[in-house]
């Protein structure tokens, strides 16, 4: 049984196969030592140390108990990702439930919508400190830990109902074809499998300080927390704003001695183009890791020339199996091939379905099911000898030295600046706009942008739907990063023989309009002045 | 040239294809309103920096300082004012 071999020595007694047992620990032994450091409005830093951080998530956790909560009740986090955030997921798995991180700058309508499927019996919210604990049962709130408590009893904290290792953890909600999120279930056990395996093959420990700027809604944010909780590593957050500038993501991995970075590649794209990564030195930084997307070879290579003695790694598998394959970097990479997504973790088992080239991906990372979603959760897996497989949709090859690269997908799922994105749901949410009749969304490769997406629509009558007003609506729905970059005004949607909507064709016409758009993109030249848009006989922009 | 007229431009040229420049009015909401994602706004933040030569420093941008054609025309008048007043603030340091 694989899921043996895994477990840590000792992992007999309860200790050690809760996500939350690794800051137990770690604070028994090292409660000084920084657990958290986040940089604050002014600039300013706050430490959290490892004995701070577990005596106000225990004392929260006791009081959620006091109040009722049972185990496995969820608990949302409406919370950008900042220390009150990593103390609600540690209360919350303290106290036996099931975290829930929804990220606050998605849309109202979305958020509401989420909430109501994965009916959270507590929500915790805000933008400030401290963040606002609402029961959404009753309505009543629930007082924040607001200075430190006296270190709370051990009688009271063994009191605390505990989870299985098989138990959910958190729910990660990701993009559905049919227009709703799907909530991904994830047990101790299978994000510890990562977590565990993850420390030892990057041998983090205590002097690591760790920088992962994905929010806690995605799986990337599993890294950073469990890891300095099981390792004793600083969690140093990054601030919100950087990403929109590449060059204050450079500074703050000098400035704050990252030694262990973990992003998606077009973050750190992004760092080598407009950050000019390579005009500094990172004498700390031994560790760069990367998932969520295809990192191009050749930004894999200038990766590793500007950061040459850090390791670097592509991380590879969606959010229901979480890391299955990695590939380190060859020391002599030089970028003419795309890096392979490498060879299966020890606790995954991978294989490749012989018909289609679909990766497979079993073991103990394995999602538990989709949250409430029992049809779509039998349609994920597959059984095969008597173990079970999840169908990842991406279609592999194997090479010679048994590592596998990645081809494609094998539905209309695509990959936008490392977010996953349903085509689908794009759809679903512009022909929700009155006006809107239909939509069909395409995705094409663009060189410098990377994922752009195109969306066609045709509308009641010419100009019933400007182009601002359709973006705005998508983002009162989507996420931004759902946000089409283009929206084509069609006049008819190209359909096949039976009617049903011809994507090749639209595929076709995205890549010639992006053609012409990048052909256009010289500054300075004014669009002629003939109103709201370009109207040409059958596409108008 | 006038702030709000030169963003409008390169907002209409290079993030926004094809539309006319003046259906973005002055608060029309860039970010929240999906017009302009992460990446569109590195963009745009390269060109405030190399147009008007200034130099943002961090936590002086964020949705709030560069949401609508106001608040970024707000936000380049106030450092342009303050470079001139010689008082270009510096970056706090990260420990």
């Amino acid at each position: 049984m694989p899921e043996r071999e895994f477990l840590e020595p000792g992992s007999d007694e309860p200790e050690g196969d809760l996500l939350s047992d690794g800051l137990r620990r770690t604070a028994a032994a090292m409660p000084d030592a920084p657990a958290i450091v986040e940089q604050d409005r002014v600039g300013e830093n706050r430490v959290t140390s490892f004995g701070e951080l577990f005596e106000q998530a225990a004392s929260l956790a006791v009081r959620f108990v006091e109040h009722g909560i049972q185990k496995q009740d969820r608990v949302a986090l409406v919370l950008p990702k900042s220390t009150d955030a990593i103390v609600s997921v540690f209360a919350s798995l303290l106290a036996g439930a099931v975290y829930v991180p929804i990220h606050p700058q998605w849309p109202k309508e979305r958020i509401e919508a989420t909430l109501a499927d994965c009916a959270p019996r507590l929500v915790i919210e805000g933008d400030g400190s401290p963040p606002r604990i609402t029961d959404r049962e009753t309505g009543e709130s629930i007082p924040w830990i607001a200075a430190l408590a006296a270190p709370i009893d051990i009688a009271v904290q063994n009191s605390l109902p505990r989870a299985d290792a098989g138990d959910p953890a958190l729910i990660l909600f990701t993009s559905g074809s049919t227009g709703r999120p799907k909530g991904v279930v994830l047990s101790h056990r299978a994000v510890g499998a990562f977590v565990k395996w993850s420390a030892r093959e990057f041998h983090l420990c205590s002097t690591d300080r760790i920088a992962c700027p994905s929010p806690l809604s995605f799986d990337l944010s599993t890294f950073d927390i469990f890891n300095m909780a099981w390792c004793g590593a600083t969690c140093v957050l990054v601030p919100d704003h950087s990403v929109w500038m590449p060059r204050f993501l450079v500074q703050f991995v000098r400035e704050a001695r990252i030694t262990c970075w973990y992003s998606v590649p077009s973050i750190l794209a992004s760092m080598l183009e407009e950050g000019r990564m390579a005009q500094h030195e990172y004498p700390g930084l031994r560790v760069i890791l990367f998932a969520g997307e295809v990192f191009r070879g050749a930004d894999v290579a200038r990766l590793q020339a500007a950061v040459p003695q850090a390791v670097g790694a592509n991380l590879y598998g969606p959010t229901e199996t979480n890391v299955v394959t990695w590939c380190c970097v060859p020391r002599d990479f030089d970028g003419s091939q795309p890096l392979p997504i490498g060879q299966p973790c020890p606790y995954a088992t991978v294989t490749m379905d012989a018909t289609s080239g679909e990766l497979l991906a079993g073991g103990d990372s394995l999602m538990s099911g989709y949250w409430n979603r029992p049809e779509d959760t039998q349609r994920a897996f597959v059984n095969l000898e008597d173990k079970r497989y999840y169908r990842t949709g991406d279609r592999v090859s194997r090479a010679p030295d048994g590592n596998y690269l990645f081809l494609g997908r094998l539905d209309r799922q695509v990959k936008r600046r490392g977010f996953r994105i349903e085509l689908g749901e794009i759809e679903t949410a512009l022909a929700s706009r009155e006006d809107i009749l239909e939509a069909a969304a395409v995705a094409v490769e663009d060189g410098k942008m990377g994922t752009a997406i195109i969306a066609f629509v045709r509308t009641r009558s010419a100009g019933a739907v400007s182009l601002i007003e359709a973006k705005a609506h998508c983002a009162r729905i989507l996420p931004l990063y759902m946000v089409p970059d283009h929206i084509v005004f069609l006049d008819a949607i190209p359909k096949g023989s039976r009617g049903k909507i011809d994507y090749i064709a639209l595929g076709k016409i995205a890549e010639t309009l992006d053609h012409i758009s990048t052909s256009q993109a010289a500054p300075n030249q004014a669009a002629p002045d003939h109103g709201d848009q370009d109207r040409s006989p059958a596409v108008h922009r | 040239m006038e702030i709000k007229t030169a963003v409008r431009q390169f907002i209409a040229e290079n993030v926004l294809l094809g539309i006319h420049q003046t259906t973005i009015e002055d608060t029309t909401p860039l970010v929240t309103g999906g017009l302009i994602d992460s990446i569109g706004m590195i963009g745009l933040v390269n060109f405030l920096e190399t147009r008007f030569k200034v130099e943002f420093v961090p936590r002086e941008i964020d949705v709030h300082s560069l949401n609508t054609l106001e608040q970024i025309d707000e936000l380049i008048r106030k450092k342009l004012a303050s470079q001139q007043a010689g008082a270009a603030g510096s970056g706090p340091q990260i420990r």
